[in-house]
């Protein structure tokens, strides 16, 4: 599959949320040598301020990885979602598990936590794909224009659905 | 066995009675007591002993086959045969034996069913006498009926209904209530009726709700506090406050707190910022920057003259200081827009720039304004013959056309009522009403203007506020060729579409407005966005209910998910899952991601809301409510939309993008949204759309909580360097004392004890200046670059207050501060409110060499932002690119701010929640060793100090005494004697501290370092957090002593607390 590119800019917008209490999805992406864009630009001149990706609306059986969060309590959470309530009813057939920059390698913890755990029940089945990030230079003199960079980054979709087991 | 079960009916008989004493002694039974107890006020004739009867019949039936529960029921019916012949002629004095027999069965039969399955045998009564019988149930009867009847509460009939069958306005309109409770309230209410007393005969009720008499009556309450357009709705929902001159909501009525946070992270918030001031300035780009460059530095950041602000794209914000004043002497923050260059129609040079700033801070901006241009007399009508500018006679009428306009609250009548209306309408509390509005400067040209309460100014916060807004704004319809021919109420709008320059803007207006339904949250646009639009009024599309706006996946992404195949249908996250061609020829993606990047272009931040006459038209012509509301009702089609053709209003509007929280590390673009400008008298009809699309309201509180979570100073409290800010600390503590005089002094914390020298305010200088002092007495001293001896150094560094050391224990503290308040106290006999008047004189006094400064230099900021981090100096250091935290770098910094403060926001390590005006607090060595061992430690323990106080009030009252009586004696003057002790009595309060305060920084056994002003649990981090200011010279003395581990690491401690608990201390650029 082809990741989305730098041409499709509404819907490259996958970035992993945090869960909604504790959204802080600056730490998870961008894990590019910095000194890369700060090399280019003067720091007297600009302050890099970097924004947040483009949020998507989500589906109760998206879930975005993110570093803040403890990771057990997002497996849990992942868990919760496919087992379902008390009685198991409102479990969810499949769920997505989305991560962006570092939270991929947790991304894919999880999962495969989720399907060690299962006894040959669940089964995943990962994307890759790219997101365009942007960082807005916000100048420090009045004679300077702000500028806007786009910046790749990494993510995955992970789909952990149900097999019935043989 | 017969007999006993008959027995027992009897003694069951027996003990309904009134007569039960007798019996309650042989029994001895607690259970059966207490029953005798409860039957005791029953009506005489009535003996529902139900409950009773049943326990003993089960006994019987249970206890049938053990023995000793048959030898108690032998007791017991053996005590009930004696009850019965003693009660039985009691209980029914006129019957004869039948009728005892007769009601003896009843109850047998009744009592006994439970007996009857065991096969025990049961008497049936031969006979009854049917009208014997009947009348002992009859009695029975009427006497429950008349127990049931009679209401045992106090309470009135609709208040006892459950709370989901009240309706409003029930204890005035009978038939609200249900139709089996009317007969009983219309009773209570003639009662009700009967106590009242009587209203005032000159108005009926009907008179006073009248259009005009409630006109007359509304202007005449808001005649010292302006009311907002939106106060009615205001007053019904929330805690009214009188504040800077307006009438604001400060907080819902509801329980709301959590969910505005909700909506402020997840939904939308609205707030009423009308009451924000406009201040105009027109003139020359130059001579405007000019003068304005006086008031503000380019060590703060951008300026007036930022290119992308000065082009009209975007908003800028800054704070102002005094001309030619910086670093000291602030005003206050301010925001700004330039109004774009190039606009049609419009060729002259002139330039229009609008600065909000909060109406605290207004009268001296604009003093200071009025200086730096020039601009000493105010504008007359030769002067404003280019723009219309409100001349006096202007000034005059515009309020009066607006007013017929605004409608409902101000319409009037007689001539007399103008003068007064003007001065409302003028809408500023903040100036005197006879003040000209505009002011012009003959040798620069430029002209400004008071625009205070021109505009509606509504804030909505949060990421639904894109939906609410698209969903609730329509962009106008352009005229065509034909109509405008005939009369239209909108000339400049159809002036507008003539010219096809006018036509392409709005049409482009409108495509960038669509885009925005499309993004998600308005922390993607760029910061300060602005955007111009004329749109349609909102009443026309008002949905029928409350709804909530919602984005629309289907209709922005719709082309997207067509061809998408089964499953992942709805959502946006699984576009990624399929192939790149099908995105890329949708021109929606390519214009939202040129919107995100670019932002809005300059042309379409222009917007007709900056010509007044536009303003001033689109204000007249607005159709009243009432108006709106017949056409609505003579639709054909009820609830069909209303078509008002070209006689539907177009109202300019200007939206501002507010970047939510920018600084810092985590939750970036919180708190973020949209502003949007009105002309004035749109207020309310812009107002019930929002909140019909789902938009939750709040007041000021929520103010201080979204500047809260934004870690950014609230205005003016924030801001201890500007007159409002000083303002706002006096009143807020001379509230605060009020409230704490109020408890009697064991109920109130004892603030001399807790060490806590100034509870109610924040003293900034005299910290400032201790901390200079400390910072001096160290440099003079010889040993100074070892970090080990600066707590030798920290000893020696206190001349002003030589008696007291930082590390001083507690035998030192009771001895030292029984000595000085003997010395002070005697002069100061002004006591506490002295003490913070002294404070506030200070700083209006002291305005000439030293005073307390902010720190604002960016560029100082950051240097001291990278020395806050806690991080080794391998790590931080290359990539900061900032110099090391030597000594040498730091007191050149102290050089130049020698009293400064700084903004700071700190986190809780582990436990607490901080308070405002909670203390900051260098952590001793042993402190941190402690934090690093122990992992349960939260923190040390201040020890309570002695209060000297407490034995002096003692002695003045037993002297009081002995005057009053002495002067008893004297009997001569009384009236004078009278007089001396009240004036007295204010001198001391208990528990709060007398006289100047002594040394602050050392007066605890931890260094005090800086106050918290705003401070609470933060529901956003899931822990305490607290901002504030620390002393500059304090914050870099304890960092340079800190190791790099633990450096940033301080302590709170809040006033009435003697518990100190860590805290991170960080600075956010």
């Amino acid at each position: 599959m082809r990741c989305r590119g730098q041409r499709h800019p509404v819907g490259s917008a996958g970035e992993p949320h945090a869960s909604e209490r504790a959204p802080a999805e600056s730490m998870a992406e961008n894990r590019e040598p910095r000194g890369a864009i700060e090399a280019e630009l003067d720091p007297v001149e600009y302050t890099l301020r970097k924004r947040l990706p483009h949020r998507l609306p989500r589906r109760p059986n998206d879930i975005y990885v993110n570093m803040k969060t403890d990771f057990k309590a997002q497996l849990a959470r992942c868990q919760k979602l496919l087992d379902g309530g008390s009685r198991g009813h409102n479990a969810c057939a499949e769920i997505y598990i989305h991560g962006l920059g570092l939270a991929i390698n947790r991304a894919i913890n999880i999962a495969l936590q989720l399907q060690a755990g299962s006894f040959g029940s669940l089964q995943v089945a990962a994307n890759t794909s790219t997101v365009e990030l942007v960082d807005e230079l916000e100048p420090e003199t009045d004679s300077r224009e702000p500028l806007t960079r786009i910046r790749n980054n990494s993510a995955i979709h992970i789909r952990v659905f149900r097999v019935t087991p043989k | 066995m017969r007999p006993q079960l008959a027995h027992s009916a009897d003694a069951v008989e027996a003990f309904g009675s009134t007569e039960t004493s007798e019996s309650l002694a042989e029994m001895s039974n607690a259970k059966e007591r207490k029953h005798a107890k409860k039957m005791r006020n029953q009506p005489t004739n009535v003996t529902l002993a139900s409950g009773f009867r049943a326990e003993r019949g089960g006994k019987h039936h249970f206890g049938a086959g053990r023995p000793f529960q048959s030898q108690k029921q032998e007791l017991h019916s053996g005590t009930s045969q004696q009850w019965q012949n003693k009660m039985s002629p009691h209980l029914l004095p006129e019957s004869d034996g039948n009728e005892q027999s007769s009601s003896k069965i009843m109850f047998k039969k009744k009592g006994g069913w439970k007996a009857g399955p065991e096969g025990t045998s049961q008497e049936i009564p031969k006979y009854i006498t049917a009208s014997t019988f009947a009348q002992a149930r009859a009695a029975e009867i009427s006497a429950m009926l008349k127990a049931v009847a009679q209401k045992s509460s106090n309470s009135l009939v609709f208040q006892t209904l459950p709370r989901h069958m009240r309706r409003r306005a029930m204890s005035h309109n009978v038939k609200r209530l249900p139709r089996r409770l009317q007969e009983l309230a219309k009773k209570e209410a003639e009662k009700a009726a009967h106590q009242k007393k009587e209203l005032s005969k000159n108005k009926c009720h009907k008179a006073r709700r009248c259009h005009i008499n409630r006109t007359l009556e509304f202007n005449r309450r808001q005649k010292k506090n302006i009311w907002l357009e939106t106060h009615i709705w205001h007053a019904k929902r929330f805690h009214m406050v009188k504040r800077w001159g307006y009438c604001l909501g400060e907080r819902p009525t509801s329980k709301s707190h959590r969910a505005c946070y909700r909506a402020m992270t997840n939904l939308c918030l609205l707030q009423d910022l009308s009451y924000y001031c406009c201040l105009e300035l027109m003139g020359k780009e130059e001579e405007i920057l000019k003068a304005l460059s006086q008031m503000c530095s380019t060590d703060t950041g951008l300026t007036f003259a930022a290119v992308h602000c000065l082009s009209g794209k975007r908003q800028g914000s800054l704070v102002l200081y005094r001309a030619n004043k910086y670093p000291r002497e602030a005003l206050g923050p301010v925001t700004f827009i330039w109004k774009p260059k190039k606009t049609p129609g419009d060729t002259s040079e002139d330039r229009q720039l609008w600065i909000w700033l909060h109406p605290t801070l207004k009268l001296a901006v604009l003093e200071e304004m009025k200086t730096v241009c020039q601009c000493s007399e105010p504008a007359s009508s030769s002067v404003s013959v280019p723009d219309p500018l409100p001349t006096p006679d202007q000034e005059e009428s515009q309020p009066e056309l607006a007013d017929d306009n605004i409608g409902k609250k101000r319409k009037r009548k007689d001539d007399a009522e103008g003068a007064k209306r003007t001065k409302r309408t003028l809408g500023d509390g903040t100036r005197d009403p006879c003040q000209p509005r505009s002011w012009v400067s003959l040798p620069t040209g430029i002209v400004i203007s008071d625009l205070t309460m021109e505009m509606n100014r509504f804030r909505l916060i949060g990421p639904l506020s894109h939906c609410i807004l698209t969903s609730a704004l329509r962009a106008a319809p352009l005229h065509t060729g034909e109509e405008d021919a005939e009369e239209t109420p909108h000339p400049w709008w159809s002036d507008t579409c003539k010219g096809s320059d006018g036509v392409v803007l709005h049409q482009r207006q409108e495509a960038v407005f669509q885009l925005l339904g499309g993004v998600s949250s308005p922390a993607e646009i760029p910061a300060g966005t602005i955007l111009g639009l004329t749109v349609r009024d909102p009443r026309t599309n008002l949905p029928p209910q409350r709804s909530r706006a919602l984005p629309h996946p289907e209709i922005h992404q719709a082309s997207e998910f067509s061809c998408e195949e089964g499953m992942c249908t709805g959502s946006w996250s699984c576009a990624l899952w399929k192939p790149l061609s099908d995105h890329t020829d949708d021109p929606d993606n390519e214009q939202v991601r040129q919107l995100l990047l670019e932002g809005v272009p300059v042309e379409c931040a222009h917007s007709f809301i900056w010509s007044r006459d536009i303003c001033r038209s689109v204000t007249e012509s607005k159709i009243s409510d009432q108006d709106l509301n017949r056409m609505r009702s003579e639709l054909l089609v009820p609830g069909s939309q209303l078509v008002l053709g070209p006689h539907e209003s177009k109202i300019p509007v200007l939206l501002i993008q507010q970047p939510g929280k920018v600084t810092g590390e985590d939750r970036l673009g919180w708190g973020s949204g949209w502003d949007v400008l009105l002309p004035k008298g749109w207020g309310m009809a812009f107002w019930i759309p929002f909140i019909y699309r789902g938009a939750r309201v709040g007041g000021l509180k929520e103010t201080m909580v979204h500047s809260q979570y934004r870690r950014s100073p609230n205005i003016p409290g924030d801001f201890p360097d500007c007159l409002a800010g000083v303002l706002f600390a006096e009143d807020q503590a001379k509230d605060l004392l009020e409230s704490y005089k109020r408890r009697p002094p064991a109920k109130r914390p004892n603030y001399v004890k807790l060490g806590t020298l100034a509870p109610f305010c924040c003293p900034w200088e005299q910290l400032t200046q201790d901390w200079e002092s400390r910072v001096q007495a160290q440099e003079a001293s010889p040993i100074t670059s070892v970090p080990g001896a600066q707590d030798n150094a920290r000893q020696l560094a206190v001349p002003c207050v030589p008696e007291e050391t930082c590390q001083s224990n507690e035998a030192d503290m009771s001895e030292n501060h029984p000595t000085e308040p003997e010395v002070t106290g005697c002069q100061a006999q002004a006591g506490a409110e002295m003490v913070l008047e002294h404070s506030a004189s200070e700083n209006h006094a002291a305005a000439a060499s030293h005073q307390l400064c902010v720190l604002r230099s960016r560029k100082l900021l950051k240097q001291l932002s990278a020395w806050c981090g806690p991080s080794s100096e391998a790590g931080r250091a290359p990539c900061s690119g900032q110099p090391e935290l030597t000594r040498k770098a730091y007191l050149s910094i102290l050089d130049d701010f020698p009293r400064a403060l700084v903004w700071v926001s700190l986190s809780l390590l582990r436990k607490g929640s901080p308070e405002p005006r909670a203390m900051i607090c260098v952590p001793s060595k042993e402190d941190l060793l402690q934090l690093s061992q122990d992992p349960c430690y939260h923190g040390p323990r201040e020890s309570r100090h002695s209060d000297p106080f407490k034995s002096l009030i003692l002695k003045e009252k037993e002297k009081k005494k002995m005057e009053k009586r002495q002067s008893r004696e004297h009997a001569a003057s009384t009236g004078l004697a009278a007089g001396v002790p009240t004036a007295e009595q204010e001198a001391r309060i208990r528990g709060l501290w007398s006289g100047p305060l002594p040394g602050l920084t050392s007066h605890c056994s931890r260094v005090l370092l800086g106050f918290v002003t705003q401070g609470d649990f933060s529901m956003a981090v899931g822990c305490g957090e607290a901002l504030g200011f620390v002393s500059v010279a304090g914050l870099l003395e304890m960092l340079s002593s800190q190791p790099a581990a633990t450096r940033g690491l301080v302590l709170l401690r809040p006033p009435g607390s003697l518990q100190y608990r860590f805290a991170r201390i960080a600075i956010e650029v």
